[in-house]
């Protein structure tokens, strides 16, 4: 295990930011810290690159204890949800600078820079100032930048939080490809679950300080260890007391499944190739369907049209105890 | 504040270019009106003094050149602002950072009590520094009637310029960057030297300025406590008072206008300096 976090707590006067958090987060992988905001997960983040102290507990990287080592010497690259360039020097001396601390030889340093820029696309931004740059091209310089000093682990605090929809799926992509190709052992910090879901190997669902579930993409999906996960995984509507996906609600006109319940369809709204039908129940349930157009279409739904629901088999269902979000 | 940088550079100057063209009628009411009002409180007063220092040719700035006493003042002057100044850049950096990032007891006095040297009419200041320094000092300091004096006085009047300019620079600097910094191996200080100070830098410049400008024309703070012994402690104001005093209105003039071109030489050498550090950065 890469790195070790053991029994961390950290309180802000008294606003409880970590809450006896232990977590191992293996070598090699692309881990995503997810939760919603203000849920300690940058805070973690911190503390693992010696940022923040926490105020018990202890941190380990690669078997070192680094508990009590200052940011310099943890070898851990940060990156910053707001790029945090040195805006008064050029691209490739913001990437230089980790290596011009540690006094390497100046022939070293252009040449890896030079490599850096290229895994990073800005070769021939090189000589132009940060402000001079779009912001997705400045995340990829505090990429590079990171990555000069070889860390051990990468550290990414909502790295594209500060990015447009397309910027930030680009990005998403892009890193993680570069991650196959570097293979550091990296974390990074998204409130977004689709984000986590398409790029991490292993996701770690933090809500209020406190660890909820660790597991795969798939593991949190398929199984959430708790309303709470389920309800940030993914969308939830509640049907006869049980919590599913939208679109594991099975929509008829006809009472075709046993213990369908019956109500009448309140609202339709088509969303490109999907269509969201809100039926209200007889029983007061307000029950959200997801379906595909060409379904839709097939089964000739209009708003005002009586319908059965119930969850289709195989669905993933989950006793609606509280209502999560 | 990232955003605020992609947008300062090049928007910025494509404004400037669309109405060097043609004014609109709000922008040129104001460029008048600003204009007009420079022009009554600045450009002709100065002028006046020109013409009124040209009017008695080149032999009065000859003569005020030559003339000893005035060259003593003139250099004591300025060689006191400049070396005011340059501990000013040291120091109000110091005290705006501690302003700024440190935690303390009665630092919110603190923020208060710095402006007071600026905001107290210069005469009470030469008072107090004579009460604390002078003859009968309660410390056991005796400075007046030497260079000592004058030094302390300068000090004592531009002490808030730097603090303040730099003040409202630090507060808006981004942590996340001295974050990085350090988490790319820089201790504090090379943090500090490398990537805190070259953001400064235009501000520790504009406060030098503004010291040093107030420096070389400083009356109130220095005429109690520095004894005005000329060749020795006697600075130009007082010099140049002296002339009125004596109905030698031309060889005012000609003073006036000698320190008219140091504090301009001095306010472009500073900014041509600025702008030579923060490239190199």
């Amino acid at each position: 295990m890469s790195i070790e976090i053991k029994g961390v707590n950290k309180k802000f006067g008294d606003f409880v930011a970590l809450d006896d958090v232990n977590v191992s987060l293996p070598t090699g992988q692309l881990t995503a810290l997810l939760g919603p905001s203000g849920g300690g997960k940058s805070t973690l983040l911190r503390i693992i690159a010696g940022l923040d102290s926490a105020d018990t507990g202890t941190i380990s990287i690669e078997g070192t204890n680094a508990t009590e080592l200052p940011p310099q010497k943890r070898n851990v690259g940060f990156v910053f949800q707001h790029y945090a360039v040195f805006k008064h020097m050029t691209v490739a001396k913001n990437v230089a600078f980790g290596l011009e601390i540690r006094k390497r030889p100046k022939a070293e340093v252009a040449e890896k820079v030079d490599e850096l820029l290229r895994l990073v696309h800005l070769s021939q931004f090189a000589h132009r100032l940060p402000s001079q740059l779009s912001g997705g091209q400045r995340q990829r310089m505090a990429l590079a930048r990171a990555l000069a000093v070889e860390p051990t682990v990468l550290l990414l605090d909502e790295p594209f939080g500060a990015l447009d929809a397309k910027v930030r799926k680009e990005l998403r992509d892009w890193l993680r490809r570069l991650h196959d190709e570097v293979h550091v052992t990296t974390v990074f910090v998204t409130h977004d679950q689709e984000e986590a879901m398409e790029v991490a190997d292993e996701i770690v669902v933090i809500n209020e300080g406190r660890v909820e579930q660790v597991g795969t993409p798939d593991q949190l999906y398929d199984e959430p260890a708790n309303d709470f996960v389920m309800g940030f995984l993914g969308e939830i509507t509640t049907l006869n007391g049980v919590m599913l996906r939208p679109h594991d609600v099975h929509i008829s006109l006809t009472p075709q499944l046993p213990g369908a319940a019956e109500g009448t369809i309140s609202r339709l709204l088509r969303v490109g190739f999907e269509v969201r039908a809100t039926v209200l129940t007889d029983d007061g349930d307000e029950v959200t369907v997801v379906l595909t157009r060409t379904h839709a279409r097939q089964l000739g739904l209009e708003t005002g049209v009586r319908v059965w629901v119930t969850a289709a088999s195989g669905a993933l269902t989950m006793p609606s105890l509280s209502v999560a979000r | 504040m990232a955003s605020a940088v992609a947008v300062g550079g090049r928007p910025a100057r494509k404004r400037r270019s669309a109405s060097s063209g043609s004014l609109t009628r709000g922008s040129a009411f104001g460029l008048g009106v600003s204009m007009i009002w420079f022009s009554l409180l600045v450009l002709i007063p100065l002028s006046a003094i020109i013409v009124k220092a040209a009017g008695g040719g080149l032999s009065t700035f000859t003569d005020v050149l030559t003339n000893d006493n005035t060259r003593a003042a003139l250099g004591l002057t300025v060689v006191s602002s400049l070396i005011i100044t340059a501990i000013n850049m040291v120091m109000g950096t110091i005290i705006a950072w501690v302003l700024v990032r440190d935690r303390f007891p009665g630092k919110g006095l603190l923020d208060l009590i710095i402006d007071i040297p600026f905001a107290m009419p210069t005469i009470v200041a030469g008072l107090v520094l004579l009460s604390l320094y002078g003859p009968e000092s309660p410390i056991g300091v005796e400075v007046n009637s030497t260079r000592w004096a004058v030094l302390l006085a300068i000090a004592f009047v531009t002490l808030p310029f730097v603090v303040r300019t730099v003040q409202p620079v630090l507060e808006e600097l981004d942590t996340d960057v001295e974050d990085a910094a350090a988490s790319l191996g820089a201790t504090r200080f090379t943090t500090f030297r490398r990537v805190v100070l070259p953001s400064l830098v235009p501000a520790i410049f504009a406060g030098a300025a503004l010291s040093f400008a107030r420096g070389i024309s400083e009356y109130g703070a220095l005429v109690l406590i520095s004894g005005n012994l000329p060749r020795k402690t006697e600075v130009v104001s007082v010099r140049l008072f002296s002339f009125l005093e004596g109905g030698n209105t031309e060889a005012a003039a000609a003073v006036a206008t000698i320190m008219l071109l140091v504090a301009l030489l001095a306010i472009v050498a500073l900014d041509v300096i600025q702008r030579r550090v923060a490239r190199r950065g």
